[in-house]
């Protein structure tokens, strides 16, 4: 009887934090995007604004693993293609491209070191831009790439480091001190 | 009683004193509590002028806009009733859009033309039922029928990625010089004719390359975009291109 509770008892504790997790993507996601598509698009470097969803999508990867940053890629890249009028999935795909990256920092033995994530947001960055070109091509869409690289996705590396010090210690924070369940297959 | 005059003079004199001591601390009393509600007062005036002032920018901004409607009165204008506001900009630095507080339940519907009072926005692109999606004209899958208002010579202004439109197609034997007005042509049924799109600042004349460029200045700053006007009573030729629907 004791050790049926017991089992009852985890049962709850895990279905407890899945729905903390939950909570947390939603919470974060919405206000990444809310904050991107009003606040952050104040900061023009040539033709780009820093892309807040991109830099928690890969720091989150770093901190979580694969699984969660391609469930936080592709739910908040859905959100960030609802609100900017691209073809919906466009932000989605090229978010979770990005996240076998985190490959490079899995044997990691600076996890504090803010080296490691400006590193994958410096290579995501542009594997994100082309991925959502590639899309819009496929579309059918008009796309100048070389224009794009340079006068979009070469600020938008530079904006996105900059933010990179700032998301990554408080995701950071945020993954050691909620007790979210973890995302698996 | 003339022997006791200096003591009553003494004590009468501290009796005010104590009584002007007394009254002090009380107009201290009263002071304080009368600077906190002067300082209530204070807050809610700045307040109040911040509003006002803020009402009156707008209030201009709105006046311009209702003046480019009376000087084209062709035009049916919609947002609001009259103007929409834009609620985000660029969310994505692939795609140059501005999303507008209106959609399809205030008569909003793709293709419709969006100006400002300065000239052309764009067109809309995507509409929800309180909300629609404004591709810009600076956007690269933007193509805008155009042509030059001193000597109307027609073109097509392109949007690119991260910089100034470009209008293409002018003939290689056209004159075409820095600061020409550029505007809407109207070919193509899909803009009105005649809406202002921008400002020649540079001309690019290659003689092994078929036509000229011309880089354009647009008229409307769309960094500081907060109100605009959609023409609901122009209706797009069909056959325009659809929008891109989703991936896969």
């Amino acid at each position: 009887m004791m050790g049926m509770a017991n089992r009852t008892s985890r049962r709850f504790r895990l279905n407890r934090r899945d729905l903390t997790g939950i909570y947390l993507t939603a919470a974060v996601l919405t206000l990444a995007i809310l904050a991107q598509a009003t606040l952050l698009t104040r900061i023009r470097l040539g033709g780009a604004s820093p892309n807040l969803l991109l830099v928690i999508v890969v720091c989150w990867s770093l901190l979580r693993g694969q699984t969660d940053g391609v469930l936080w890629g592709f739910a908040g890249g859905l959100g960030l293609d609802l609100v900017s009028g691209l073809p919906l999935g466009a932000s989605a795909l090229a978010l979770m491209v990005t996240c076998p990256l985190t490959v490079l920092g899995k044997d990691s033995v600076f996890p504090g070191s803010l080296t490691l994530p400006a590193l994958l947001v410096l290579l995501a960055t542009p594997i994100f831009g082309w991925g959502v070109l590639l899309t819009k091509t496929m579309l059918g869409l008009p796309v100048e790439w070389l224009a794009s690289t340079r006068y979009v996705i070469g600020p938008e590396i530079a904006l996105n480091l900059a933010l990179t010090p700032v998301i990554y210690p408080a995701l950071r924070w945020l993954a050691l001190h909620v007790r979210a369940g973890q995302a698996g297959w | 009683m003339t022997a006791g005059r200096p003591f009553l003079i003494t004590f009468s004199g501290i009796g005010r004193q104590i009584t002007n001591v007394v009254s002090t601390a009380r107009d201290l009393a009263t002071l304080r509590a009368r600077n906190n509600q002067l300082q209530t007062v204070v807050d809610t005036l700045t307040i109040d002028n911040l509003r006002l002032k803020e009402i009156e920018a707008e209030n201009e901004r709105l006046r311009s806009l209702l003046r480019f409607a009376q000087l084209n009165p062709n035009y049916d204008f919609r947002g609001g009733q009259v103007i929409a506001r834009v609620i985000s900009k660029n969310p994505s630095n692939y795609l140059a859009s501005i999303t507008l507080d209106l959609g399809a339940e205030h008569g909003i519907k793709p293709g419709m033309p969006v100006v400002t009072e300065r000239g052309l926005v764009g067109r809309i692109y995507k509409v929800g039922p309180l909300s629609s999606t404004v591709l810009l004209i600076t956007d690269p899958s933007s193509g805008v029928p155009a042509l030059i208002q001193r000597n109307r010579l027609v073109g097509v202004v392109n949007g690119r990625a991260g910089s100034a439109p470009v209008m293409d197609y002018i003939p290689q034997d056209a004159e075409i010089t820095v600061g020409d007005l550029i505007i809407t042509s109207g070919l193509g049924g899909e803009f009105p004719k005649n809406l202002v799109i921008g400002q020649v600042v540079e001309v690019r004349q290659r003689d092994y390359e078929m036509f000229q460029q011309a880089t354009v200045r647009p008229t409307v700053n769309f960094d500081r975009l907060e109100f605009v006007q959609v023409i609901t009573n122009f209706r797009p030729l069909p056959n325009q291109p659809d929008e891109p629907d989703s991936v896969g």
